[in-house]
């Protein structure tokens, strides 16, 4: 067996300090290593009381009397964790109970151990704090955490991600219907990345559209890392959602006000460029004109220039009207969209260009039975109808009937239009990307104004659509519209 | 006044602007001769029947070239023109002549070396003048 000064001296490695009490007289006796831990203070005679007033932290000044007094009187158990304050004057953790006596002939005597437990103390109380940290963060960040299971297919969540999903706490994902919780343009880049990350351990981190179970959709950013067993083999997949819908949505209205100002911008630049150049060009004219007469030697040549002037302000005023027309289209914005049958605003259009459909003998052939109406402002319907029917009377292919196909259809949830002519074409790898600007013609055509086109592109686009074209040199041109 | 150029060329569909033109040099007697096109596509056709032919006499010693023009713009005129430009001896110079004051399309046609200048229409008598004596000079 040890001997009291070996015993000592493993308990005092152990940082294990002791206190000795003889139940008969009350006498206590401190360790060594106690007295060390304590700075060998002098207690002044009773142990007991210095011990609760200058050690123990007050805090648990009554427990540790009470504690003691059912441990020496009626020998209940002492265990407690304790503060006290040591040589150095700064508080530390103990964990407090007696050594319980295997001798009957030890009953005399109690053995009080002060065990320190400072760090793993500290350690309790920085995972508590980390723990806390974690799920505040999650539930403000509104992130919750996700696991697969390779083998069984099973999916686990925690409460956030019930939260995110719109499940109740006690709902538990079936393996069957794990997709179920994606929006379902977003399955095959789901169950890609999955594959990926089960089969090579490619990790992922993306931005996927989910349904939670009221079936509402909405975005959420979400990372996926590959579990190994011990054998380095791929068990599941661990990782987070983050409900970023707000962001998201956000985003997204941002780039859709973008591109609404950035085409807002092109058109204003466009507009800034016909107005300086068709307005210039007549005043520059007019400039030269009046310089030239100052030149002018005799009444004949005066006549002859006062005459260009009269061509200018006819020049001049036909630009004014067509960049009115422009202003004034831009303006119809304003109006309301209403249900717009096909077949009405035909009419309206036919009605008006009678005259020259019956000069150039034209037909025109309509189905509208794919859609026969749409969501539209009337006027732009009639509009952009007229401007792509005289477009396609106006360039026919000279000594043929002109013959347009208008059709209307659905096609991936999207409207269309589209009008096709048998007209002259036009070579698109020339002329393409020019197609629908201002004051671009193409064809020697005297009625060629150069405005149609544009303003019909701007109408279609003004109400979020889009218009293009292909066409083939003398057989003919087909406009697309997706509304 | 120095003796006038043989010939000059103007590009342009402005029909106003044209005959305003070749009023002034006709007042001022700045060239023998003038040949008009309405758009790049007729002048580039001019120019590649004259390649064939052979005769240098047929081309301009100077060149008014607009930018916006149906068919064929300035543009696509002088990319095409580039290409051709060496197979000819005689010196043509090239001046942009546009109503466009947008300092993208100065600094586009600066980026072509064989275009003298750009004019900002409308061109001053004065500067017409000065011009055509800096080509006989």
């Amino acid at each position: 067996m040890l001997n009291d000064l070996q015993l000592n001296s493993i308990l005092e490695d152990f940082d294990v300090a002791y206190w000795k009490i003889n139940l008969l007289t009350k006498e206590i006796s401190w360790s060594p290593h106690f007295n060390f831990l304590i700075g060998n203070p002098d207690t002044g005679g009773d142990k007991f009381e210095y011990f609760l007033n200058n050690i123990l932290h007050k805090d648990y000044r009554y427990d540790f009397r009470e504690h003691f007094e059912d441990l020496t009187n009626r020998h209940k158990p002492f265990t407690a964790e304790i503060r006290l304050k040591l040589e150095n004057g700064k508080y530390r953790w103990f964990e407090c109970r007696n050594l319980k006596s295997r001798e009957k002939g030890l009953a005399d005597a109690a053995v009080l151990l002060f065990v320190n437990i400072h760090q793993a103390k500290r350690d309790e109380y920085t995972i508590e704090e980390n723990f806390f940290y974690y799920r505040e963060t999650a539930e403000m960040t509104s992130t919750g955490g996700w696991y697969f299971d390779v083998d069984t297919q099973a999916v686990y969540w925690d409460n956030v991600t019930k939260k995110i999903l719109e499940c109740p706490m006690d709902y538990e994902p079936n393996p069957h219907d794990k997709m179920r919780f994606y929006a379902g343009d977003h399955h095959e880049k789901v169950e890609n990345m999955l594959k990926k990350c089960s089969k090579f351990g490619v990790p992922f981190k993306m931005e996927i559209k989910m349904r939670t179970l009221h079936n509402r959709e909405f975005w959420v950013r979400t990372t996926g890392k590959p579990v190994y067993n011990n054998d380095q083999e791929i068990i599941g997949i661990r990782g987070v959602y983050q409900d970023i819908d707000e962001q998201k949505t956000n985003e997204l209205n941002l780039q859709n006000s973008l591109d609404i100002i950035a085409s807002q911008n092109s058109r204003l630049f466009n507009f800034a460029h016909i107005v300086s150049h068709q307005l210039r060009s007549h005043s520059s004219n007019l400039s030269l004109i009046s310089q030239l007469l100052g030149e002018a030697k005799n009444v004949e040549d005066k006549l002859d220039l006062l005459l260009n002037i009269n061509d200018i302000s006819e020049n001049l005023e036909e630009a004014i009207s067509n960049l009115n027309e422009v202003v004034t289209r831009q303006n119809n914005l304003k109006k309301e969209k209403q249900l717009v049958k096909f077949k009405d605003a035909l009419e309206v259009v036919i009605a008006s260009t009678s005259s020259l459909i019956k000069r150039e003998n034209a037909e025109i052939i309509a189905e509208f039975d794919a859609l026969n109406e749409i969501s539209y402002i009337s006027e732009y319907l009639e509009s952009i109808l007229l401007n792509l029917i005289t477009n396609a009377i106006k360039y026919k292919f000279k000594g043929r009937k002109p013959v347009i196909f208008i059709q209307t259809y659905k096609e991936h949830g999207e409207n269309f239009l589209e009008v096709s002519d048998n007209g002259m074409g036009i070579d698109l790898d020339e002329h393409g990307d020019k197609m629908f600007g201002m004051y671009k013609t193409f064809h020697r055509h005297p009625e060629a104004n150069g405005i149609g086109l544009f303003i019909t592109k701007n109408q279609v686009e003004t109400l979020g659509g889009s218009i293009s074209v292909t066409s083939t040199v003398n057989i003919g041109t087909t406009f697309k519209i997706k509304f | 006044m120095a003796h006038p150029i043989e010939l000059a060329c103007i590009i342009d569909d402005d029909k106003i602007y044209v005959n305003l033109v070749k009023k002034i040099i006709e007042i001022k007697k700045l060239s023998q001769n003038l040949i008009i096109f309405k758009n790049g596509k007729e002048a580039l056709d001019y120019f590649k029947a004259t390649l064939e032919s052979v005769n240098e006499d047929r081309l301009p010693n100077i060149i008014f070239l607009d930018l916006n023009m149906p068919i064929m713009d300035g543009w696509e005129f002088l990319s095409e023109f580039v290409k051709i430009k060496n197979n000819f001896n005689k010196k043509i110079t090239l001046y942009v002549v546009s109503s466009s004051i947008d300092p993208r399309d100065l600094e586009r046609a600066k980026s072509f070396n064989m275009v003298t200048d750009y004019l900002i229409k409308p061109i001053e008598l004065k500067r017409f003048e000065k011009i055509f004596s800096r080509e006989v000079a």
